[in-house]
């Protein structure tokens, strides 16, 4: 453990630690390009210059190893003007076109001028052109001219997705990124090379000239696109909906965590947003009569007549209505928050007595060794934790086929479109037999035409939460802005239903539901909002290996 | 040509190296021989053969500038215009040649015979002004010989070529590294034996200790002559001892220092020297595989170097319990591609094992850490050529020709405007003066000497009344410049230096490997400034920010290139400054005006 000084302050660390590391724990921050704590070292950059006493030269911060009794200082005129000069360099060639990229705003070659710049420019020569708005991939824009040559993405495609699709071409100052002549940057994980470019020489297609990025907010949430529930942070862009074809979402980027998804994020989580703002349910449908419709549905009309008929279908008054032995069921989803499970478990399995199954049999998806999970929910172990889904719970099926039966009164399908897992035929026979029939979900899909109810619920961006991952770590969603027109949170619906039930419920929110989730589940005992914090928590060992 | 045609052959390239990406520039070397470029097809193939993304070897075609990736004539012309070749008139020569075969550098003569390129400094600078017809180094290529070199260019490859085989003034008066340099086709095994060849190996192997060896050449002073000076024995020392890994020898023979050229004089004339200094000092750091990097555009040495090799083979000094000693050692020859900084040692194995010729962070340095991750020591081919000699006389002997700090000769390079550009054996302590005066002849044309760069063209430049200093190199460093490689480029006094300036800037915009920032974009910076004030077009602040630009790159980069490119800039316009300043002012003539 070498205790070395930087700036003056001391500090102990661990051997094999590098000055740029050791800075970092201080809170010293030293500019770095080619430097990214996911990849190898290249050092090629240069802006890290540190001074160290003793040596003979300014030492780079990524490549220096601390010893004992070192002595670095970041912040001396030497160290600074070493800066000043790389940075200078860099800057040579590159076309300062700012007012038309898209990093502007977030480029280290802006943000580094503003300590380090040469504000008298003394370079007076022709720059080297090169190849501008090159289109690498689905995903991915290359300007050469903009690019400072530090690799990262280079590395990143050799080390991380060993796809090896980028080279750096030629040498001195003619040297040029690119990818070999024909072919496509599509890997699954090809995006992430934009967020670890340091400046704009790779941009997003999909981003490309949206909205310049000081006009974004950022929310920091869990992706849904699969159980493994990488970390993000939620672009997006309210006041300027014109920028964005009205759509609020702009981007996804990956939030650093050490234990999920390091620094990255698959293309498939990063871009499969677009149902947020599109073909979004937005209002409460009824059932259909023949009177004219005078006035739309709303949510009040909506769960009186839910409640009511759940009541008597429920517990106690089971078999004293219509006489057909019926009873409520529901298909829950591993999309829902352990929030929402755990009302459902607690309001429709445990005080009305329903069947619930969160169950259901999607086709596998795409899957690697690295962050993509077959398992296309978030929130499954959460299911299983409840006992909503995995051994023991009912399967979606066999609930399809009891209402198919006769023997399901009511039925509530949360999100799943029926028609896709069961088809058409048997959704319009079970939409005939079971008196109460509700959909609710976020978008439209086949089944909401058969239901009774279309109850319009928010999307995971819009409500607080918490997904536990398929690893058994609790992760919180945050609610990045409202949910969209009539649309409302299903632990709001939830909550609103068990009012109407007379049930006797005093969490008022997701923060409260979850401290009674944390009671009621051994898992996830002693654990609060606060404790799962920014980066989540592992639930208790016990049942942390569960399958 | 189907790729398949050169399978048995890539099959037994790759057997060579420990790993296959090592084959990257043979395999490269092989599609070219055969297909007189590299198509993308090929690139193709020598990734699916190297099992690597077809990025990388796009990298290597792209970085190295010996590959064509485009037809060319069916023979190469290169015209070397570097300062020791400018300085005796590539200008004009390339003037003529262009006019006489009608095309620019670059061009290929539109019947497909000849592909002319205009090159930086072959290491031929004992021929300046000269060319490489295909393999064949030419020159001075004035009179009929350059008349030759342009009929011989058009005639179809293997037939008779018109340009007299060259004779510069070469050393062969030894003591130590020149004694068989008569013999212009090399000396060969019988006649070195003859001369006692080989009877240091033999002490080594049979009555020494590998740390015997090691503190001999301690004790002989022996320096690294490939330019750092670093001493040989202390650099062997630093094989970890405990290691469990294999240690390897790394020969760097890519001579290509403009000013240098006696690596090929000794791979060519005197290769079993190298073969021997090689055996010796891979039984003293452990090593059972050498490794020699040959700079590409030395298709002889090369050639010369392999027969050596095959007789030692043949005659049990090298494979298998070499003459019964147990001891095991294999070298195999790796030719580079076309990039000079491949000599710095650690860009040498990136090469080597198949990447672009980018210098490594240290440390580690290769001594930890070096081919293929393993122990390895890379000694330049001179410094290796005088172990034999240390060994068979004795350390006393050899360090009783040099200083106090370093021992023995040096191969010295003399070229420029000399009366007689040629390869001197001296010792060390042989003053800058005596080289020019006595042994290179003096000034050409009766001239007067107006500055010298002693070792090589990083070296810092030297005005002619700062010649009275010895070429070890303590003494230079202490004069403010450098030893280097021994290269000694001479300019009279007619030299225009901004011109010189801006040879040698050319030089380092073109060979920055481009990875550190203040190198890639410093060189080519300083260059266009430079450009811009030959071109006539220089302003009163351009030597400030010279300065300043050459002062930002020093000591901030991996390597030392970026130094090495500074020190010229540096040295040139303080010393000049007042010829840089009149140059700016009178709206510098550029060369035109001048032929005119």
């Amino acid at each position: 453990m070498p205790s070395l000084t930087i700036d003056d302050r001391e500090i102990r660390v661990s051997g094999g630690t590098t000055v740029i590391q050791a800075a970092e724990k201080l809170g010293i921050f030293i500019p770095r390009y080619c430097y990214h704590p996911g990849l190898s070292i290249a050092g090629n950059c240069r802006i890290c210059l540190v001074e160290v006493e003793g040596a003979p030269k300014l030492q780079i911060a990524c490549n220096t190893p601390v010893t004992e009794g070192m002595v670095v200082r970041t912040d001396s005129g030497e160290a600074e003007d070493g800066r000043r000069a790389v940075l200078e360099f860099l800057l040579a060639n590159h076309p300062l076109d700012c007012p038309v990229c898209d990093q502007s705003g977030e480029c280290d070659l802006q943000n580094f001028y503003m300590n380090f710049g040469r504000y008298d420019p003394r370079f007076r020569e022709h720059k080297v052109k090169k190849q501008k708005a090159v289109t690498l991939g689905p995903h991915v824009m290359l300007d050469q001219e903009r690019c400072i040559l530090c690799s990262r993405c280079v590395r990143f495609t050799d080390e991380i997705t060993k796809t090896g699709e980028f080279g750096i071409f030629n040498r001195g100052d003619r040297a040029e990124l690119g990818i070999y002549p024909g072919e496509v940057l599509d890997n699954p994980y090809s995006a992430n090379v934009v967020d670890i470019c340091p400046v704009g020489a790779l941009t997003e297609s999909d981003f490309r000239f949206k909205a310049r990025v000081w006009y974004l907010s950022s929310a920091p949430s869990v992706c849904n696109g699969c159980s493994q529930g990488c970390n993000v942070d939620l672009h997006f862009m309210l006041d300027r909906p014109h920028l964005n074809d009205r759509a609020r979402l702009v981007r996804i980027k990956p939030r650093y965590n050490p234990d999920v998804n390091q620094w990255w994020l698959c293309d498939e989580g990063r871009y499969g947003f677009g149902w947020l703002d599109r073909a979004r349910l937005t209002e409460v449908r009824g059932p259909s009569t023949d009177a004219p419709v005078t006035a739309k549905p709303n949510w009040d009309q909506a769960l009186t007549s839910i409640s009511t008929t759940l009541a008597g279908l429920g517990r106690g008054q089971q078999n004293s209505g219509n006489g057909t032995g019926a009873e409520i069921a529901v298909i829950a989803s591993g999309q829902l928050t352990n929030e929402e499970l755990f009302l459902i478990r607690e309001i429709l399995q445990n005080f009305l007595g329903a069947r619930v199954s969160a169950s259901v049999a999607d086709e596998p998806g795409s899957s690697d060794d690295f962050l993509i999970k077959a398992d296309k929910n978030p929130n499954t172990r959460g299911a299983t934790l409840m006992g909503l889904a995995g051994p023991g719970a009912p399967g979606a099926e066999q609930i399809v086929d009891e209402a198919l039966a006769g023997n399901i009164g009511a039925l509530w399908v949360f999100g799943h479109d029926l028609v896709e897992l069961f088809g058409e035929e048997k959704v319009r026979e079970l939409s005939a037999r079971v008196n109460l029939f509700v959909f609710s979900g976020t978008n439209e899909n086949p089944t909401a035409s058969f239901a009774h109810w279309v109850l319009p619920t928010a999307a995971y961006v819009e409500k607080d939460g918490t997904f536990v991952n398929c690893h058994g770590r609790v992760q919180r969603v945050g609610r990045a802005f409202p949910p969209l027109g009539d649309s409302r949170e299903d632990w709001r619906v939830l909550l609103d239903l068990a009012g109407r039930l007379g049930m006797a419920l005093d969490w008022r929110e997701p923060r409260e539901i979850f401290q009674g989730l944390a009671r009621a589940l051994a898992p996830l005992a002693g654990l609060s909002y606060e404790a799962i914090g920014e980066h989540g928590a592992d639930l208790m060992p016990a049942t942390g290996a569960e399958p | 040509m189907r790729f398949s045609d050169l399978e048995g052959e890539a099959g037994e390239i790759l057997q060579r190296y420990e790993y296959p990406k090592a084959a990257m520039l043979p395999l490269l070397w092989l599609v070219q021989e055969n297909q007189g470029y590299v198509p993308p097809e090929a690139e193709a193939w020598v990734a699916s053969t190297l099992g690597v993304a077809r990025s990388q070897v796009r990298e290597a075609v792209s970085f190295y500038n010996m590959f064509h990736t485009e037809p060319v004539g069916r023979r190469e012309l290169r015209v070397c215009t570097s300062l020791p070749c400018l300085l005796r008139g590539a200008r004009e020569v390339l003037d003529q040649i262009e006019n006489r075969l009608n095309i620019s550098p670059g061009g290929t003569t539109p019947g497909g015979e000849v592909t002319l390129t205009e090159v930086e400094c072959l290491c031929a600078c004992e021929l300046a002004p000269m060319a490489q017809l295909d393999e064949r180094f030419v020159g001075p290529l004035e009179g009929s010989t350059l008349d030759s070199i342009i009929q011989d260019a058009l005639v179809e490859p293997g037939d008779p070529e018109s340009a007299p085989e060259p004779d510069p003034y070469i050393s062969t008066a030894g003591p130590v590294l020149s004694t068989r340099f008569e013999d212009p086709d090399g000396t060969w095994m019988e006649a070195y034996l003859a001369d006692g060849g080989y009877a240091a190996t033999k002490r080594a192997l049979t009555s020494m200790s590998p740390d015997q060896v090691i503190d001999e050449v301690l004790k002989a002073n022996l320096r690294g002559l490939g330019g750092a000076g670093f001493p040989a024995g202390r650099k062997w020392s630093f094989i970890p001892k405990e290691t469990t890994q294999p240690i390897y020898l790394v020969v760097n023979a890519d001579e290509g220092e403009p000013g240098t050229f006696k690596d090929r004089y000794i791979m060519e004339r005197d290769p079993h020297a190298l073969l021997e200094g090689i055996i010796i000092a891979a039984f003293a750091i452990g090593s059972h595989k050498a490794y020699v990097y040959i700079r590409g555009e030395y298709f002889r040495s090369a050639r010369r170097l392999q027969r050596a090799i095959d007789e030692a083979h043949d005659r049990g000094w090298l494979g298998e319990n070499i003459q019964g000693t147990g001891f095991d050692l294999k070298v195999v020859i790796h030719r580079g591609a076309g990039a000079y900084i491949c000599g710095e040692e650690t860009a040498l194995l990136t090469s080597l094992e198949g990447g672009k010729g980018f210098p490594r962070l240290k440390p580690p340095f290769p001594a930890i850490s070096g081919l293929f991750s393993c122990p390895t020591i890379v000694n330049n081919v001179e410094t290796l050529a005088s172990v034999p000699f240390i060994l068979r006389h004795g350390a006393a002997r050899f360090a009783a020709i040099g200083t106090a700090t370093q021992g023995g000769t040096r191969l010295f390079c003399v070229g420029g405007h000399v009366v007689r550009p040629g390869l001197y054996e001296a010792p060390v302590s042989i003053t800058l003066r005596e080289l020019i005066e006595d042994a290179a002849g003096g000034i050409r044309d009766g001239k007067a000497l107006k500055a010298v760069i002693p070792g090589g063209i990083s070296a810092k430049v030297l005005t002619a009344d700062e010649i009275d200093v010895a070429m070890d190199f303590d003494s230079l460093r202490e004069a403010g410049s450098m030893a280097g490689s021994g290269g000694v480029i001479v300019m009279d006094e007619t030299t225009n230096m901004v011109e010189a300036l801006g040879s040698a800037t050319r030089f380092f915009a073109d060979e920055s490997c481009g990875q550190c920032s203040p190198c890639r974009e410093g060189t080519g910076w300083i260059h266009r400034i430079v450009r811009r004030i030959t071109d006539g077009r220089g302003s009163s602040r351009d030597l400030d920010d010279l300065l300043a630009i050459a002062g930002d790159m020093e000591g901030k980069t991996i390597c030392v290139f970026a130094d090495a490119a500074a020190w010229p800039v540096q040295s040139y316009i303080m010393k000049f400054r007042d010829e840089f300043e009149h140059y700016i002012h009178t709206g510098a003539k550029s060369r035109s005006d001048e032929a005119a």
